[in-house]
Parts: structure tokens; C-alpha cells; sequence
């Protein structure tokens, strides 16, 4: 199977609106998708980037049943840790289930951490769902290690009404405190 | 202790971030892990694409820490993009000096950083919190937090440099 693996440009904002939605849909949260493909498109692709993205494209005549060649993506950004420096993120990972099998998974991961390596970063992080056996057992393979299960660290986060009243927009009496 | 300003950190305040990090890195008792270096927090920091932002929290001199510090606390943070929402705040590093805790200057830090997160359109604010952090839990909780590990069942990888340079290779 030919494939090629290169960055996203705006044209392809498109086609990873679709595999977002896919992506969601396996893991059962199709609902909570707010972001447009025009907001990939002003969030990916102006001045200041929030995010990166790599394609994985398939030849014409490999084409998928409902007629696409751009199979899989994965989108990605530059972090910092306070212990280690530059950092990359890779937020979303997909191949479209009729191409799985054959490396294409590896190759955008493997980009990643190319694009990662040369800009200095010296460590990739995600995150994975703890049900999500299959990728759990890719991810094991490649040379990662669980965080959360080996240093109890946990994702938190703070949203909606929650936000605003930390940033003080919100009036109310927190009881507890 | 009524006197403290918040500011966005400068260039000069590298060698009291370094510091501040690697002191929170000891309460984490990993403090052998901070790697990084003056240097690279200036490059990264204050370059032409910043890596990361900070805000401290500085006293005036004359009430300075026992070691003669004016920079007492501070947090570290980035902008990062969820595909399903869009922007989020990622708090790094939130640290105050012990002997300045208790002054109000952990919740002013974080209403700062709030008001920067809904200024700039984001939908959230994420972090990590050590599950045996529990005053720390606590503390994000009253404000609002959920454990996403707990309640989604998200765990966090890292891949290190070692095998990202296998994979690249591959």
C-alpha cells in the first residue's frame, strides 16, 4: 500500500474535519464537538498556529469506498516541561479503519516525533483512554510508558462556569472555601 | 503580608523561575529530573516564538524571603488546542514559596490565569495534579476542577527521547 505522510496545509481542513468527527465517534463523544472547520482554519493555519497537522494520503486508485484519499492525520503542538524543556504534544492520532494494518499509524507518529526532535523537544506526550486496549498496546510497542499509572498523575480541568468564577466574572459564595 | 503585584515574568527573572521550578520539583520529589537549564528557559521563553508564558509573583524588598528572594511564586503555562473545542490553557507550573502561602497570592495567580484564558476565547484550563497531592486536589476541586483520568478515564503517555529518536528513524 503507497502512502504519503506530509504536513496539513489549509485545503486539507476539510478532510480532518472529517476524521475529527470519526475519530469522535469511536470514542463515543461525537456531541461534545464544537470547533468548525473554519475555526481549524483560523486556528491552524494564521500567524501564531495553535496547532500543527501531518496527512497521511493515499493514491487515487487506493482510494477509500466513500471516495477519499487522505486516510488518516494527526494533529500536534509544542508544549514545555518545567523539568525538561520543549516538548510535543500529539493531540489527535487516526487512520480511517479500512487503511489500518499497514504502518500508516507508525509513519504519522513517527513524523511527529520527527518534527519534534528537530525542534528541539525531547519528549512526546498524549493521552490515551484507559478502554482503548488496541491503541494501549500500539502505543506500548513504540516505547511508551503510562504516566498516570506509573506517577499518579492525574488530567484535571477546569471549564464553563467553573473558569469564570476563578477569573472572578462569576459572583457567587464558594461555601467550602 | 498585603504587598505583592503579579507581573508577566522578564528575561531577568530566569534564575528565580529555575529556582521556583526546581523547589516545586522537590516537593514532587523529583527534583533530579529538572534538566533544564537558565539558558534554555531564556531561548524558550523570550525567542521569537515563546514556548511557554509565565507570570510571577514578586514583595517589595523589605519583605523579602529568609534567603532574600523577591520573587515568591509564579506560575508557568501554554496554549494548547483540543480539536473538539478548540483553545485551552495548560498550566504548567503553579508553585508559592511556603513562608508567602496563605496571603491569597495561589488564588490570585490562578484568577490571573483565568482571566487570560477567557480574554484569549479558550474553552478551558487543563493540568496535571499528582493523585497524592491531596491539599493540592482539594484546592483545584473548590474551584471548580474535575479528574478527568477519573471521571473519562484518560491516562497520560510520554514517549522520551530514546525512543522518539527509534521511531523517527523507522
Amino acid at each position: 500500500m503507497d502512502f504519503t505522510i506530509r504536513a496539513a496545509s489549509l485545503d486539507d481542513c476539510k478532510d480532518i474535519s472529517r476524521m475529527i468527527l470519526k475519530l469522535a465517534e469511536h470514542d463515543n463523544v461525537s456531541d461534545q464537538i464544537k470547533i468548525t472547520q473554519r475555526d481549524l482554519e483560523q486556528d491552524g493555519f494564521s500567524k501564531n498556529p495553535f496547532f500543527h497537522g501531518i496527512i497521511a494520503e493515499v493514491p487515487e486508485h487506493f482510494k477509500s469506498r466513500d471516495g477519499h484519499t487522505k486516510v488518516g492525520y494527526s494533529l500536534y503542538f509544542y508544549t514545555y516541561s518545567s523539568w525538561k524543556g520543549r516538548a510535543v504534544y500529539m493531540e489527535d492520532l487516526y487512520v480511517m479503519p479500512e487503511f489500518r494494518g499497514k504502518g500508516i499509524g507508525k509513519a504519522l507518529m513517527a513524523k511527529v516525533s520527527q518534527l519534534g526532535l528537530a525542534a528541539g523537544c525531547t519528549q512526546l506526550n498524549f493521552t490515551v483512554l484507559d478502554w482503548n486496549k488496541s491503541s494501549l498496546d500500539f502505543y506500548r510497542k513504540q516505547g511508551c510508558w503510562d504516566v498516570t499509572s506509573d506517577l499518579g498523575y492525574h488530567c484535571m480541568r477546569c471549564e464553563g462556569d467553573a473558569l469564570e468564577h476563578l477569573g472572578g466574572h462569576l459572583h457567587f459564595t464558594d461555601q467550602s472555601q | 503580608m498585603d504587598k505583592f503585584i503579579l507581573r508577566k515574568a522578564e528575561p531577568k527573572d530566569v534564575s528565580d523561575i529555575l529556582r521556583l521550578i526546581k523547589e516545586l520539583a522537590k516537593f514532587e520529589e523529583m527534583e533530579e529530573q529538572v534538566v533544564l537549564t537558565e539558558k534554555e528557559l531564556l531561548e524558550d521563553g523570550f525567542g521569537d516564538h515563546p514556548f511557554y508564558h509565565c507570570v510571577v509573583a514578586e514583595v517589595p524588598k523589605d519583605k523579602q524571603s529568609l534567603e532574600g528572594y523577591t520573587v515568591v511564586g509564579f506560575a508557568m503555562y501554554y496554549f494548547t488546542y483540543d480539536p473538539w473545542i478548540g483553545k485551552l490553557l495548560y498550566l504548567e507550573d503553579f508553585y508559592v514559596m511556603k513562608e508567602f502561602r496563605g496571603y491569597g497570592m495561589g488564588s490570585e495567580i490562578l484568577k490571573m490565569l483565568s482571566e487570560t484564558a477567557v480574554k484569549t476565547r479558550c474553552s478551558g484550563m487543563h493540568f496535571i495534579v499528582a493523585e497524592w497531592n491531596t491539599t493540592s486536589i482539594e484546592f483545584y476541586k473548590r474551584r471548580g476542577a474535575s479528574d478527568l483520568s477519573h471521571e473519562e478515564g484518560w491516562r497520560l503517555y510520554e514517549i522520551d527521547k530514546c525512543n522518539l529518536l527509534k521511531m523517527s528513524s523507522k
